[in-house]
């Protein structure tokens, strides 16, 4: 009994019972700390690189992210009426959503549900004109992206405000990005600050800084879809659509 | 010195090409004397020729098929002929020999129509490709990769590699742009909802950065028809009277 009771002195409990509470208490390595950096030089709370399960996130110039009451969106180049909007001016437009990949030129893919609007609600809105046969958006974080003006009218494309029934996280580009599921994912910018009607198609930030092509079509191939654990599946160009995701309904060949 | 080492160089030159085995055997047609082979295309002999590769089973196998005599375009359908057919399609100076790209399905057919002509089965453009041996490269070996580490398509003229020439004397079987057949994409166990939706389109890539796995001449490929993209484009096929 009295070595039971030297065990469970005061002493001793208190030794225990303080080195429990600080483990207890002490930061551990989770997720909200490691926040999945890319490069650990770079300030936690930027938008960056981040190889987060599920969806990587791609950022190409880290920045604090965007305020949804300093930001706004000027639509205008050769168009007949010039429009700006304030972030609760864009859900003014009819809501549509779809599910698709977004396939990153580094071979993986993810897939999500996105809502938003059709870019041919701006279209509306602006009236470019006929000459105007481009677009150029430029982001928050100096980013900037062309396309041509056909190609964003294309069904599904899409001007996204909403990231898996959840306003954009500053990750995913709140608060406006693009969705273009036949594009590689570095044409699908982010933080859009500006959209500018054009006649000549300017160039794209990754093929002035990086060896990838302005039109940055998904080619043939192979992706490594990350809700697959990466596993190699081949693609058909275009839209990634694996096995198990479900198409949309298209027309039969023979009608 | 010099001289000789020039002399070295020369005769080393010679060498290294009679050892190189890009050269494809031309097969040796006689085209009969009621034909007439409208210029810029092949005239395709009937007979038997390997159809698809017992290892991918989205193809047909290996097995030997026969098909009647056909034409089919010696070369991809070129941005410059598509313009005198389609006056709006913008090209930009210098990119006449660029092959067409952005063309739906129906619209190359509708093309080819306007020409008398018609897109090539799957059957036919592949034997186009490999001849009746059943070549796994249409230019019989393999080639070093040209284009690594762009994430884009880089169009070539039509008629720039002269030496990736099938059997039957047909160019960019291999890369170049994918082309669009009349057929729509089958394959054994395929789905019943999948069926008739999508056709088929064969060749192209070789100068991507991505696998060149999909160059070998059974590779199959697919697409809906609506589909306009940078890297399809097509060539046209006739019937022989």
């Amino acid at each position: 009994m009295s070595g039971l009771r030297s065990l469970l002195n005061r002493r001793s409990f208190l030794r225990v019972f303080s080195l429990s509470a600080i483990a207890w208490l002490w930061p551990k390595k989770s997720a909200g700390t490691i926040n999945f950096q890319n490069n650990k030089n770079i300030p936690a709370n930027y938008v960056q690189n981040r190889d987060v399960p599920g969806f990587y996130i791609r950022s190409a110039n880290p920045f604090l992210g965007v305020s949804a009451q300093e930001w706004g969106l000027a639509v205008g180049g050769m168009v007949k009426t010039p429009a700006a909007f304030g972030y609760e001016d864009l859900f003014g437009f009819p809501m549509v959503s779809q599910v698709s990949r977004l396939k990153c030129v580094e071979c993986w893919s993810a897939k999500a549900k996105w809502e938003g609007f059709r870019f041919q609600e701006l279209v509306d809105r602006v009236q470019p004109d006929p000459k105007a046969k481009y677009v150029t958006f430029k982001s928050a974080d100096s980013y900037y992206e062309s396309y041509a003006l056909e190609e964003l009218l294309r069904p599904r494309v899409l001007m996204v405000l909403r990231m898996n029934d959840q306003p954009l996280s500053k990750d995913h580009g709140f608060p406006l990005r693009l969705i273009a599921p036949f594009k590689y994912g570095y044409k699908n910018v982010k933080y859009i600050t500006q959209i500018t009607f054009t006649d000549t198609r300017s160039r794209n930030y990754w093929a002035d800084y990086g060896p990838y092509s302005i039109d940055g079509t998904i080619q043939p191939g192979i992706d490594h879809p990350l809700d697959y654990e990466k596993k190699p599946l081949p693609i058909n160009g275009g839209e990634v659509f694996h096995f198990f995701d479900p198409r949309p309904a298209s027309p039969k060949t023979r009608q | 010195m010099r001289w000789q080492r020039f002399l070295l160089l020369l005769l080393l030159s010679f060498w290294i090409s009679t050892c190189s085995d890009n050269n494809v055997e031309q097969i040796s047609v006689q085209v009969p004397a009621h034909i007439k082979v409208p210029e810029g295309m092949v005239y395709i002999p009937e007979g038997e020729f390997i159809y698809g590769h017992a290892e991918d089973p989205k193809t047909a196998l290996g097995q030997k098929v026969f098909l009647n005599a056909y034409l089919i375009d010696r070369y991809e359908l070129s941005r410059g002929e598509y313009k005198k057919f389609r006056a709006d399609v913008p090209i930009a100076p210098g990119k006449k020999k660029l092959p067409v790209t952005l063309v739906a399905f129906e619209e190359a057919r509708e093309y080819c129509r306007s020409e008398g002509k018609r897109l090539p089965t799957e059957q036919e453009w592949e034997k186009a490709a490999r001849g009746p041996a059943g070549g796994k490269w249409p230019w019989g070996s393999y080639q070093p990769h040209p284009n690594n580490g762009f994430s884009g398509f880089l169009p070539e003229p039509v008629d720039k590699r002269q030496e990736w020439i099938s059997p039957y004397g047909v160019y960019g079987m291999g890369h170049n742009v994918w082309e669009w057949t009349s057929d729509d994409w089958d394959y054994n166990g395929m789905p019943g909802s999948e069926k008739e939706k999508y056709k088929v389109i064969r060749g192209g890539l070789y100068q991507s950065h991505l696998k060149i796995d999909f160059s070998p001449t059974w590779a199959r490929n697919f697409m809906e028809p609506s589909a306009r993209y940078n890297f399809i484009g097509f060539r046209c096929a006739k019937d022989v009277k």
